[in-house]
């Protein structure tokens, strides 16, 4: 039953994610039917799949959203920005309630009824609007206006009952009446023949303005009367309009009225002939991709990744075996068993392939995440954000991608929230009302690059210098580089002052961000300017478990240095080490820093005459790292070291060689820092002697 | 139905143990934790790690940590010979399972006994932490320690066993 309950929860989560993307898509794309489509299909798999498993809580509440799509799908309803609201709503207490089922929890439980009534209600809605919607269809010529009528208190006093005014105007076209009541003051006693209600109408007649403005003749100078058209569509039967004018009907907000005049302007837009071929075109092309997709789900399938470690041990252990194997045939010259290794070889390096990029994964599940959050987090901070996503089908290690989606979220909300300014502001620099945020990745040699791309207000240089000399982590008397001062934003620290978003906002535990990246063996770049906007790059490894390495050897003991971190390399005689004066060495007329392997790892053997020197990169500078000798390049599949070496985290793994035997892998910054500490801890004790 | 629960008595009633050696001592783990007895392959030392790391050795493709039973237990390290051995466990170590290896001295033999002969050890002026021994097996004559592995090598307490010893190699 675990077994069971285990599948029903890792599909329930996968169709959970997609129906996200669908309704994502579906929010931009309100049109395009493919999208209502795939949110109808992953329903109603979702519904059969709670069924199966004995979750009839959930298989009806799916089933009554469901219904509601089903008649989307068929025309009978229409899509509203109400409706996706709620089914967003829908979707994040689907989350929560897969994992309670019976709805155990009380907050749970008035959630669920809570949805359910607004689901039915919107289930309900659809008989009313079926009917007319094909009658209003037939009708170009009218107009709709929008009128507002507040009678003068009196208006009773003179005989006139603004009942008849208002069923004068119905009888003029389609329409739709919004009453609204004032509240009488608190000590004014409320008053049974004065008038405290007033309307907004929405009118869709073949009359003119003037025509409706004679309904209210008698009453013209004691009232307020305001009459706006808002376009020549049949606004009062349009499910959207409809969704949008009701927005604030039981919050007695009063509406405003440009903001229906802009969202009537949009919807004619949206419908008229000029945008629908550029429409169709987006349709054809979004329908080529979701294809594409189709085909995608279908050819893959669900593995555990258990199975893949073991699958992913075993490939290494044989690569391993072969690896001894040509070298036992390299050793006894049988011309049968060369060509047999050869082939092992050959078949083997293929396995290894595959199965290292099966542990791959696309971004673009990740992607999806990230859209939801900014459609919320824009929503919050009442921001205009357009946010584009890039190269979603870039692959990296399931691992990688697991850790990557904190930092990635927390970038991505400090850019929403401090980076893209209000639409105001935005225009009063003359950019564009929305802002816009890009997150994209790419491939470039063994590097996965990341980036996340605003055109916000940028990171202010001097104020982000002010602040780190406040703080103390500069002195004013510090020349920092441009670049030096976008890494002081890492600083551990930087972000616990209160009033971050005054400087730039993008210090926010972002040290914790950069220790997360450099974790996974990353590095990050800030590039800013002001008011033209902020670039955040990240760049990993593609894998964590293969890198290119230099195979060394200290003592019989093989180790192996990344060849990522790695300048160059030389020949340096043992005496000119031996001798040198605070551990630096010239090489090519550079004063280079080293540190003594053979020392420091205390190997008490006899060194021979000659050491390899490995300079490599440790941040700005170069250190030496040196070895007995050089074996040459390897590609090392990285194994961890288990939970019994957490303190020498100056290994980040291990690799099994050809002949069986383990090289250390060598983290060289974490080496670097070790030696200096140690260096560190020397001089005070120098000291108090 | 029935079947089964005899079955389950049976179990219950009867463990099977290895009995090994470190020094002169006899001790015995259950045979449900070991998951295989290696020889010495080639150990690969990881600098800068504390004594009883032996270091790690390639066990088929992957990486087991070795530890030295006999510095665990606060005697001399092990010298080799042709009876040192690996005993691979497989230990419960903060609600995740961890493979490691245990260096011992010689295995003796794999037997059965009931629980019940199982004593409570005497923990007054014993020269091992209490914590760490189940009880006595007394077999053929022999008195041993039943190991409760789970503690013994987990890694905060082997730190916790070392820390005077680091402390005194710093000074």
């Amino acid at each position: 039953m675990d077994a069971m309950r285990t599948t029903y929860l890792e599909e329930a989560n996968d169709l959970l994610s997609n129906l996200e993307r669908a309704l994502l898509a579906l929010e931009t794309n309100a049109n395009d039917k493919s999208y209502i489509e795939e949110v109808f299909r992953v329903m109603h798999t979702l519904k059969g799949n709670s069924s199966m498993f004995g979750l009839p809580v959930i298989a009806e509440f799916v089933h009554d959203l469901e219904t509601i799509y089903d008649k989307i799908r068929l025309g009978e309803m229409q899509l509203s920005k109400e409706l996706l609201d709620c089914t967003f709503s829908c979707l994040d207490h689907l989350k929560i309630i897969i994992h309670d089922s019976d709805l155990s929890n009380p907050v749970n439980k008035n959630n669920h009824e809570t949805l359910i009534h607004q689901i039915t209600n919107f289930i309900n809605q659809k008989g009313l609007s079926t009917g007319k919607q094909e009658q209003a269809n037939s009708e170009h010529t009218l107009k709709t206006y929008h009128i507002y009528f507040e009678p003068h208190a009196s208006i009773f006093n003179n005989g006139t009952n603004p009942l008849f005014l208002i069923s004068e105007l119905a009888a003029m076209g389609v329409s739709k009446m919004i009453p609204h009541f004032k509240v009488p003051e608190e000590n004014q006693e409320f008053a049974s023949e004065s008038c405290f209600t007033y309307w907004d109408i929405y009118l869709e007649t073949e009359k003119n303005d003037k025509d409706l403005m004679d309904v209210f003749v008698f009453v013209e100078d004691s009232s307020k009367i305001e009459i706006t058209e808002l376009g020549s569509l049949d606004l009062v039967n349009n499910k959207e309009f409809d969704a949008f004018i009701n927005r604030g009907i039981y919050k007695h907000v009063k509406t405003d009225l440009e903001e229906i005049k802009a969202f009537a302007g949009k919807l004619q837009e949206l419908s008229s002939g000029k945008t629908e071929t550029a429409e169709t075109v987006k349709t054809t092309e979004l329908k080529s991709v979701k294809k594409e997709k189709v085909e995608k789900t279908i050819s893959s399938i669900r593995v555990s990744s258990d199975k893949l470690d073991e699958l992913m041990n075993l490939v290494s252990e044989l690569v391993t075996t072969q690896a001894g194997l040509s070298l036992f045939a390299a050793n006894n010259k049988i011309t049968e068993l060369e060509v047999i290794t050869e082939n092992v070889e050959k078949l083997s390096r293929r396995l290894r392939d595959i199965a290292f990029g099966m542990t791959l994964v696309p971004i673009n599940n990740m992607f999806g995440r990230f859209q939801r959050m900014v459609r919320d987090v824009s929503g919050v901070l009442g921001k205009e954000i357009e946010f584009l996503t890039e190269g979603g089908e870039t692959e990296l290690d399931k691992t990688i991608i697991e850790t990557l989606t904190d930092p990635l979220m927390h970038i991505l909300r400090n850019s929403l929230d401090h980076g893209i300014e209000r639409a105001e502001e935005r225009e009063a620099k003359g950019k564009s009302r929305s802002g816009k945020v890009v997150l994209k990745a790419f491939y470039s040699g063994v590097f996965v690059y990341i980036q996340i791309v605003d055109d916000g207000k940028g990171i202010d240089v001097d104020a982000v210098r002010s602040k780190a000399i406040s703080k103390g982590i500069i002195k004013s008397t510090d020349f920092l580089s441009e670049k030096e001062i976008f890494d002081l934003i890492f600083y551990p620290g930087f972000s616990t002052a209160q009033k971050v978003t005054d400087v730039s906002g993008r210090g926010v535990g972002m040290d914790v961000v950069k220790r997360n990246i450099t974790d996974l063996k990353g590095t990050i770049l800030v590039e800013s300017k002001i008011d033209e906007g902020t670039t955040l790059t990240i760049k990993l490894p593609l894998t964590l478990s293969i890198i290119d390495g230099l195979l060394v050897v200290i003592d019989h003991v093989n180790y192996i240095i990344p060849l990522s971190v790695i300048t160059k390399c030389y020949a340096v005689n043992n005496k000119d080490m031996m001798g040198s004066f605070n551990n630096l060495l010239i090489l090519d007329e550079e004063q280079v820093p080293f540190i003594h392997l053979r020392d420091e790892f205390g190997y008490s053997s006899m060194p021979n005459a000659q050491s390899q020197m490995i300079v490599v990169n440790n941040g700005e500078r170069k250190v030496g790292i040196s070895v007995d000798t050089i074996i040459g390049e390897y590609q090392a599949v990285v194994k961890p070291l288990g939970k019994y070496y957490t303190k020498q985290d100056f290994v980040s793994g291990a690799s099994i060689l050809g002949d069986g035997t383990i090289a250390l892998v060598l983290d060289t910054n974490k080496l670097i820092e070790l030696f200096i500490k140690k260096i560190q801890t020397e001089e005070k004790s120098w000291q108090l002697n | 139905m029935a079947t089964k629960l005899i079955r389950d008595e049976k179990t219950e009633a009867t463990k099977s143990f290895l009995s090994f050696k470190l020094a002169e001592e006899h001790f015995a783990i259950e045979v449900m934790k070991i998951m295989e007895i290696l020889e010495v392959p080639k150990i690969t030392k990881v600098p800068h790690a504390p004594d009883f790391l032996k270091g790690v050795v390639n066990l088929r493709g992957g990486v087991l940590p070795v530890i030295d039973a006999r510095i665990k237990f606060g005697l001399q390290p092990i010298e080799m010979t042709v009876d040192t051995c690996i005993l691979v466990l497989s230990i419960g170590l903060n609600d995740e399972t961890v493979t490691v290896g245990a260096m011992v001295d010689s295995v003796s033999e794999v037997f059965e006994m009931e629980e019940k002969y199982i004593q409570p050890s005497p923990s007054i002026g014993s020269k091992y932490r209490a914590d760490f021994i189940q009880g006595m097996i007394k077999e053929k004559d022999q008195f041993m320690m039943l190991l409760d592995i789970d503690k013994v090598f987990t890694s905060q307490d082997l730190e916790a066993i070392l820390e005077p010893k680091t402390e005194n190699q710093v000074a």
